[in-house]
């Protein structure tokens, strides 16, 4: 038996599962709207209905998440905006990974790495573009001037677009991508092997097991 | 109307005054416009901005109850104006065609010489009966040569000709009276009075249109007399382009007035028989006008063949010359009694009337001191209604504040069908006679007009042959025979035009009508509409006609003869040449008219003196006048005050008409109560009394509810911001409007005096799918000195919050 | 095909909203009237006017204004409906197609395939769509003027003028090809300006690329309540023009990317593998 190390704490995973599934609730019915051919899918609105449910849920999640989890969150966000030159060299040495597999050039990386972080930090921010011009849209539309609105949703669209492609980004790599064996386990089971953690995380590897007893 | 519609289209100036085509003709109104585009000028005289005046050139406020005075104003500047240059007017047609050079009485005095009187005054001023309140006529009359000829100064310098009178009576309307009474700005009322005499050059034609605003005042008929003066001075009657234009304010209000929907008129508007005229003869000798000039044609002299004709329609082979055609079968009024609107409605409040059909009206909306005509109602023992809709007329029993149980009036209401549910004629505003067929069928058992009275008269006339009665053979002698069950329209309009009765054929023309009882035709301005060549007001083709001036002589028909333009002889000079060339009505080209139908075809005056006739044929002198000494007023427009006025009259002591009948003195509100000018009027998206357009949605979104219009001014004397709900009263009643306030009404400045105006529209009343407050239960009970019209629009009030 | 066109003189128009009146009879809108039955009160705001706006089922309405230029009072008439311009705002954002050019070059519009986005309502310059919303679940239709091509109720497949020309009584409105339309307008203006109405003009010959609607006025746009030189607003230019190819650019060369990386990044993979299992072995 591979010895585990937990990698995503239960509050965590499931805000990460139901900010998804809103997500991709919200991203197909506003799919429909980008693509002029889906116009007929969304004919008397019931696409929008859809969108405003998986919105509030997308919204409120968070909400609750965020005072019943502070520290983890407050670590989260720290992390997000916290970058030094060994991002640079991750950068570098992406493509070589990706594509070949070679590990050589990457730098060690904490619990996320600077690709994960660089998604987290477009999730944190389209999430909150997303939330204000779209309750902008919703409760202001017939008062609000009409290019306040279009700005909304220029934005939103701007959001969705950058948001919408790392989000394949992020789905490809967590299930497709042949070296991200447990990317898939960590969210869904919360942890990874401590073969896997020491290779793809070595710097939080080190930090969690540093005085504790790696889970078996 | 003189002329018709579409000759609008070729006026140069056009006068709406008393009048708001642009909301109440809004489909005629496309012929000013189109006269617009070729140049013309629009004047708009109104106490408010209307939307006329929003298509007008030139505007011009007047206080309403004022047009003599600005009339008389605009004639005095054409005298004077004539004085320096004659050229710019047609002085051959003043002479040859008008009254101008006649002689008048030399005992006549004007209002000038006896403040504000005419000579011949019965001086019944502070009462209020009819008989007293009246002229003797007889110093107004034409002095006379050995001959029976009116003696005329061709000249026109004699003191005693109507030229030189009207001069010395228009003289005291200056451009600053007319303000002080009018409150016209002088510098507008001159531009006015500027664009409007260049149609008296020859060659150019003014139109003046007019409608109920001239009317509905205490002078309105001498409110017409005064535009009837300018055109004359002006040679704008009987030419293209030119005329005084009733605008008709019903559909067919002009058919059925030419019907005798009137109580002094017989159809083809022959007078009632009164209780004088104890024979046919002696009633003839009475009504038809003689005439010694053998060069006046003095139409009316036709009048026995039109009135035995007429009781040959009505009496068939029952009116010999032995039953003097069955004269005595008619109804004959009391002498000098009036039985209008405003009479009838006194005479059923004092229980005098106790029954009443109502058909196709809405006297409980429409007619003056609504208040007082709705308690009259509750005195009638019965009333039929006849509508197509529940009216405020028929539900009179059950308006707001009234315990049912308290009137004892059986109503009975008819559903009739609409205008477009039926087949038959309707006569325009120009006098066309248009046929039209029934485009749908009526709901239920809703039934037409004719359907109705035919079935009405049959019950009747079996009735008094059953029963008897008082002269129960004016109904069982009738000649009632339409059809069964359902009566053909087809054979009305043919019994109007008339038949040779000796063989059987429609006769093609009134000229053919006989005296000896060989003839019959139910009006005689009809004969010549439905001819053995068919029916000619169902006639559609559209072609202009003759010089192209849009005569339209083969669509539908027009009376009479199928005479677009009456009085064309005018448009002509004395060798039959036409005034305007670009715009000729008739020609005299070789031996003949070409053209319109001439008024009669006599040869031109200076073609053949011998046989020549004068143009204005129905005046049995045969000229047209400036002088009228038939009106009860006098022959000469002069300016009063309306019943209710807020100031005293700036032009003689004599305040209001001293010949109109005062009903109800102490209904008379005065300015220190009632300080605020009230008018009423339409809405284009309503019609009259509201039976038809308050039942429909689409109007109804428009103008949903009554309202009061006002000035800025006025609204902040007031204290009241736009929308806001006020209480409008008069002596007669109150009313609660929502206030619309508005840049279109301004104060009057009258020489330092300022007086508000305001209007409401009337349309409205409490039943219908949009009810509101009846302007008309603020209008007073007193009418017209000669026609009875009431005074709808000039009264007094009082605006509150509420 | 020949564009057609309304032309709209205000000069001539009296205000007598036969046209407005028209246009809810043939389209089958509802009026606001004071029925219990409908619940709306219809009511006098202290003007001619009312309704008080466009609306779902008012598509077109008449203006009345007052002006007081140099102290005289005017009081000015303005048709208040979809212009149907070429270069059309709510066709360049309606996401769906439900608003689309007419082949006879006005802005036609499929209600069926109405999102209810709302996007044409802000995106228009004339500020011309109208909703029926539900605010909370969001449920909408936009209406506009449809130049009464309204399936079953097209009078212009049928050959006709749309309804508010056909009552039109005097003449103020007027349909026809839009090239005979503009000359015809360009007369009257002159027409105009030779009576002394210096400011006259044809408003919609030249405006978004030409309305298909277009009024001869004679005075400033402005004076009309008409925007001078409206234009598509840059945030739907931003969007439609830039933002949203760079959307099909980016989320394109995205899945490309992600599908080439896959295959490669697989065979490689592999490749190592083998090498390792062939070295372990």
């Amino acid at each position: 038996m591979q010895q585990e190390v937990e990698k995503y704490s239960k509050p965590t995973r499931i805000l990460h599962w139901v900010h998804l599934v809103s997500f991709c609730i919200l991203f197909l019915t506003g799919l429909v709207l980008f693509v002029p051919g889906l116009g007929v899918i969304a004919q008397d609105s019931w696409t929008r209905v859809i969108h405003r449910v998986a919105a509030v849920i997308f919204i409120l999640a968070p909400i609750i998440y965020v005072p019943m989890n502070w520290k983890a969150t407050l670590k989260g966000v720290k992390e997000a905006f916290s970058w030094s030159a060994a991002d640079i060299g991750w950068l570098k040495a992406a493509p070589r990974y990706y594509f070949l597999g070679d590990e050589t050039g990457m730098p060690p990386q904490g619990s996320m790495n600077t690709g994960q972080r660089l998604w987290w930090l477009i999730v944190l921010v389209s999430g909150v573009i997303f939330t204000i011009t779209g309750l902008v849209m919703w409760f202001a539309k017939t008062t609000a001037p009409a290019a306040v609105l279009q700005w909304m949703v220029f934005f939103h669209d701007v959001a969705f677009i950058v948001a919408g492609t790392m989000l394949l980004l992020h789905i490809y790599l967590g299930l497709l991508h042949p070296l991200m064996t447990e990317a898939w386990k960590a969210i869904y089971k919360g942890t990874v092997s401590v073969e896997y953690a020491k290779k793809h995380h070595a710097k939080w590897y080190e930090e969690v097991t540093r005085g504790k007893e790696v889970k078996s | 109307m003189t002329n018709h519609w579409n000759d609008i289209a070729n006026a140069d100036v056009i006068m709406a005054i008393g009048s708001n085509p642009a909301e109440n003709h809004p489909a005629a109104f496309g012929h000013i416009t189109d006269a617009k585009e070729r140049g013309a000028q629009l004047i708009s005289v109104d106490p408010r901005f209307t939307r006329t005046s929003a298509k007008a050139d030139i505007y011009s406020p007047l206080r309403s109850g004022t047009d003599i005075a600005f009339i008389d104003g605009m004639i005095k500047y054409v005298l004077d104006d004539i004085d320096h240059n004659p050229g710019n007017y047609n002085m051959s047609y003043i002479k040859e065609y008008t009254n101008a050079a006649y002689l008048i009485n030399p005992g006549y005095k004007g209002p000038a010489d006896l403040d504000g009187l005419f000579s011949g005054y019965a001086g019944g001023l502070n009462e209020t009966d009819g008989n007293k309140r009246k002229y003797d006529k007889s110093s107004w009359q034409f002095q006379l040569d050995e001959k029976g000829i009116p003696k005329r100064d061709m000249t026109l310098q004699d003191p005693n000709c109507v030229f030189q009178i009207m001069k010395r009576h228009f003289a005291r309307y200056t451009p600053e009276k007319v303000n002080e009474i009018t409150g016209a700005p002088v510098d507008t009322f001159l531009q006015i009075c500027q664009t409007y005499a260049t149609s008296g050059q020859v060659g150019k034609a003014g139109t003046i249109l007019y409608a109920m605003g001239t009317t509905q005042h205490t002078y309105g008929a001498q409110n017409i007399r005064s535009y009837c003066i300018l055109q004359l001075l002006l040679g704008n009657i009987g030419i293209a382009g030119g005329g005084i234009n009733a605008m008709r304010g019903e559909s067919n209000v002009q058919g059925s007035t030419d019907h005798c929907l009137l109580f002094h008129i017989l159809p083809g508007y022959l007078k009632v028989p009164d209780d004088t005229d104890d024979t046919l003869d002696k009633y003839l000798e009475r009504v038809t006008p003689k005439s010694n000039d053998p060069k006046s044609a003095n139409w009316w002299q036709h009048t026995p063949k039109y009135m035995v004709s007429l009781l040959k329609a009505w009496y068939g082979n029952a009116a010999t010359r032995d039953n003097q055609f069955g004269f005595h079968y008619l109804p004959k009024i009391e002498t000098g009694k009036n039985y209008s609107h405003i009479s009838l409605f006194e005479a059923m409040y004092s229980g005098v009337i106790k029954g009443m059909m109502c058909w196709g009206q809405n006297p409980a909306v429409g007619g003056p001191n609504a208040n007082l005509e709705r308690l009259a109602l509750g005195e009638l023992d019965w009333l039929v209604v006849t509508d197509i809709w529940h009216t405020e007329t028929a539900n009179f029993w059950q308006r707001p504040g009234v315990n049912k149980a308290d009137i004892k009036t059986e109503v009975f209401l008819l559903p009739a069908l609409n205008s477009f549910e039926k087949e038959g004629s309707v006569t325009n505003s120009g006098r066309w006679s248009q046929w039209r067929y029934a485009a749908a069928a009526g709901p239920g058992v809703a039934m037409g007009d004719l359907w109705m009275l035919d079935w009405l008269a049959r019950k009747l006339m079996e009735m008094y042959a059953n029963e008897g009665g008082p002269n129960a053979e004016a109904i069982t002698q009738l000649n009632w025979n339409y059809g069964h069950e359902h009566p053909d329209v087809h054979a009305v309009a043919k019994e109007i035009n008339g038949y040779d009765l000796t063989t059987g054929k429609l006769l093609p023309s009134f000229t053919k009508l006989m005296d000896d009882g060989t003839t019959s035709s139910g009006n005689w301005l009809y004969c010549a509409s439905y001819t053995e060549d068919g029916n000619m007001a169902a006639r559609r083709d559209p072609t202009p006609g003759p010089f192209n001036i849009g005569l339209y002589p083969n669509w539908s028909w027009c009376w009479p003869v199928n005479r677009r333009i009456i009085y064309n002889r005018a448009s002509v000079d004395l060798n039959g040449e036409p005034w305007d060339k670009n715009h000729p009505v008739i020609w005299w080209q070789g031996d003949k008219w070409v053209g319109d139908v001439p008024d009669g075809g006599w040869p031109p005056m200076a073609v053949d003196p011998e046989n020549t006739k004068y143009p204005f044929i129905m005046k049995p002198e045969g000229h047209a006048r400036f002088f009228g000494p038939g009106m009860a007023e006098g022959p000469l427009p002069e300016h009063y005050e309306p019943w209710e006025s807020p100031i005293k009259n700036p032009m003689s002591p004599q305040q209001s008409n001293p010949a109109f009948k005062i009903w109800r003195p102490d209904e008379q509100g005065t300015p220190d109560k009632y300080p605020i000018v009230c008018s009423t009027y339409r809405l284009c998206e309503h019609w009259q009394g509201g039976q038809m357009t308050r039942n429909m949605p689409w109007l109804i979104e428009m103008q949903p509810e009554p309202f009061v219009e006002m000035s800025e001014e006025l609204a902040a004397k007031i204290g009241i911001v736009n929308g806001e709900k006020v209480i409008v009263e008069s002596t007669r009643g109150q009313v609660y409007l929502t206030a619309v306030i508005t840049k279109r009404f301004k104060p009057f400045q009258m020489n330092g005096t300022t007086v508000h105006q305001v209007g409401i529209p009337w349309h409205w009343g409490f039943t219908g799918l949009s009810t509101g407050d009846s302007a008309n239960k603020l209008t007073p009970h007193v009418g017209d000195a000669n026609t009875m019209i009431p005074e709808y629009k000039a009264f007094l009030v009082n605006i509150r919050k509420v | 095909m020949a564009e057609k066109a309304i032309l709209y003189d205000a000069t001539r128009c009296t205000a007598c909203r036969g046209c407005q009146a028209a246009c809810k009879q043939w389209n089958e809108n509802d009026e606001f009237i004071p029925t219990v039955e409908n619940g709306v009160q219809s009511v006098n705001r202290g003007s001619y006017e009312n309704p008080p706006d466009l609306s779902p089922t008012t598509w077109l309405k008449m203006e009345f204004r007052e002006v007081t230029p140099d102290g005289k009072v005017r009081w000015l008439f303005n048709r208040r409906s979809c212009m149907h311009c070429t270069d059309a705002g709510c066709v360049k954002v309606c996401p769906s197609g439900a608003l689309y050019h007419h082949e006879l070059g006005f802005v036609a519009y499929d209600k069926d395939i109405c999102t209810g986005c709302g996007y044409c309502e802000d995106a228009c310059p004339f500020d011309v769509p109208r909703y029926e919303r539900n605010f909370v679940s969001g449920i909408a239709k936009m209406d506009k003027c449809t130049f009464c091509t309204t399936p079953g109720l097209d009078r212009i497949a049928g050959g006709w003028e749309p309804a508010c020309v056909k009552t039109c009584p005097p003449d103020a409105l007027q349909y026809g090809d839009r090239d005979q339309l503009v000359a015809e307008g360009k007369k009257r203006v002159e027409a105009l300006i030779a009576k002394g109405w210096t400011n006259a003009n044809l408003y919609g010959e030249k405006e978004l690329g030409g309305l298909h609607v277009m009024y001869v006025l004679d005075d400033h746009p402005a004076v009309y309540g008409l925007p001078v030189d409206p234009q598509i607003s840059a945030a739907t230019i931003a969007w439609q023009d830039v933002i949203q190819p760079i959307g099909w650019v980016v989320g394109g060369l995205t899945i490309l990317g992600l599908g080439f990386n896959y295959l490669v990044a697989r065979a490689n993979i592999n490749r190592e593998k083998e090498k390792k299992d062939a070295a372990r072995s």
